[in-house]
């Protein structure tokens, strides 16, 4: 029964919702704006369920003291922080502001500034023209690093002064996204479209149940 | 010699980032910005909805994506706020609240718009395109309340806006896949004008959408946050950083070509 019924579930409310996309009557439209004010409901559960699993993940790793488990209970006190003031006063608190633009904001955006350096030396290690293929595209990352920034077309148009064409550095990258990187991009969203359509139909079907998890 | 530079010390590589960064910061150099024909058009559009028209603005990013995007909404509300354009705020990304809430208010204080007439700003619901196609019918179903709990109704400006209908422009600034989502349930179903502002990683992702005219315009990366502040003649932290990115770009491509030039030298010599 453990499967059965979630199975059953995804069925008639996987088969209902494709029927009332493509029926315009009103009983059709009100029904499925019924479904999606429950879904606007039980969302809020799967946050519940997550901070769950986040929690007992981390008493885990204190129990079993893992690498690093002290760390864990800086987990703890920040989402019990963020709750004891996001909770009763709401994220318009100006506690709760002052500790998301000032802690969350500065930690994030810093975790995603390092990139650019780790970009940097994979590049200069791994970015080497060994074959046909890889020439190409070193040659059009180049094209487009350059053409991105406001002095590839400094360059061109100083070097290149003497030459019919301004701007080349950025109008080279413009094609090059508007032409080859359109084709593949159509493509492989046509392969992603086609690929989520058939996993759609297995789900509803009950073909396809590893969203269920694992057990009986 | 050719050993040392083929395997040189990635902490050496660390340093001459900070540098290609902290130098043009200390030191603001000003290069000519070309404006791109996707950022032309959006700008194009905006201006063409009339005075008392209503877009809206969405801020689906995280802190992770602001150096990129921040700009571009706030370049966006300038030009509507000077047009009398009235802005309708909102997200899909819980943590997009609290920074489309700041950023909002930071706009305001530099023009003066004024909060229930000039803009509004709804916050986050969760549940993605439920959100989306909610909207479409009514706003009110999924935003009874803007984000500081005030009912829609008595909001000024959302007083004839009921859905999509009222609205002549959707940009969504998006450091993810939320941009297709909006094209796929706001522009297919309901036929709402979009527009996007993304990050340089998923730009080439958008093309095939601006190509087919699903988006009106489209905002790429920190270049396209230098583009708009140049066409609202506006210059701010856009320019300021395209132009300290302008190194970094140039220090890598020098890099890749040291890179490569050491790689055939050695490859030579071991034929």
């Amino acid at each position: 029964m453990r499967r059965q019924v979630p199975l059953i579930l995804c069925f008639v409310f996987g088969i209902v919702m494709i029927f009332t996309q493509f029926i315009p009557h009103s009983l059709s439209q009100s029904l499925h704006q019924e479904v999606r004010q429950w879904y606007l409901i039980i969302f809020p559960f799967a946050l519940v369920f997550s901070s769950i699993a986040l929690i007992r993940t981390h008493v885990m790793r204190i129990r079993r003291r893992t690498e690093h488990w002290r760390y864990s209970f800086l987990i703890f006190i920040g989402i019990l922080m963020m709750v004891v003031i996001g909770v009763p006063f709401g994220p318009q608190h100006h506690v709760f502001e002052w500790l998301f633009n000032n802690v969350q904001v500065p930690m994030d955006a810093t975790m995603f500034s390092l990139l650019a350096f780790f970009i940097a030396s994979a590049a200069y290690r791994a970015f080497r023209a060994r074959t046909l293929e890889a020439s190409l595209l070193l040659v059009t990352a180049l094209i487009v690093m350059l053409g991105n920034v406001p002095v590839g077309d400094l360059v061109w148009n100083t070097v290149f002064a003497w030459l019919p064409w301004e701007n080349a550095t950025s109008g080279m990258k413009q094609w090059i996204l508007d032409n080859p990187n359109l084709s593949a991009r159509r493509g492989i969203i046509l392969g992603i479209s086609l690929g989520v359509i058939s996993q759609s139909i297995r789900i509803i079907l009950g073909i396809e149940r590893s969203y269920l998890g694992g057990g009986d | 010699m050719l050993e040392k530079l083929m395997s040189i010390d990635r902490r050496i590589i660390f340093i001459l980032v900070a540098l290609a960064v902290i130098l043009p910061t200390l030191i603001p150099v000003s290069m000519p910005i070309s404006v791109s024909e996707p950022t032309q058009k959006l700008y194009d559009y905006i201006e063409t909805i009339p005075a008392g028209g209503t877009i809206m603005l969405v801020f689906d990013y995280g802190p992770a994506s602001l150096a990129e995007l921040n700009p571009m909404a706030r370049a966006i509300m300038k030009q509507c706020f000077a047009k009398d354009i009235r802005v309708i705020g909102l997200t899909l990304y819980a943590v997009g609240t609290t920074m489309g809430s700041t950023l909002i208010q930071e706009v305001v204080e530099e023009t003066g718009a004024v909060d229930g007439e000039d803009y509004v700003f709804l916050g986050f619901r969760p549940g993605l395109e439920l959100v989306i196609l909610g909207m479409g019918t009514d706003i009110t179903s999924i935003f009874d309340r803007d984000y500081n709990g005030k009912p829609l109704s008595e909001i000024p400006m959302m007083q004839n806006v009921t859905n999509y209908d009222q609205v002549d422009l959707l940009v969504d600034l998006s450091a993810g896949s939320l941009t297709e989502a909006w094209i796929t349930y706001a522009n297919v179903q309901f036929n709402l004008q979009i527009a996007a502002g993304v990050t340089g990683v998923i730009i080439s992702q958008m093309y095939p959408y601006l190509q087919t005219g699903q988006l009106v315009g489209l905002i790429p990366g920190i270049a396209g946050a230098a583009e708009y502040e140049r066409l609202i003649e506006a210059p701010a932290k856009g320019t300021l950083w395209i132009n300290i990115e302008s190194f970094v770009h140039l220090l890598i491509i020098g890099l890749v070509v040291i890179g490569n030039i050491a790689f055939f030298i050695q490859r030579r010599r071991e034929e």
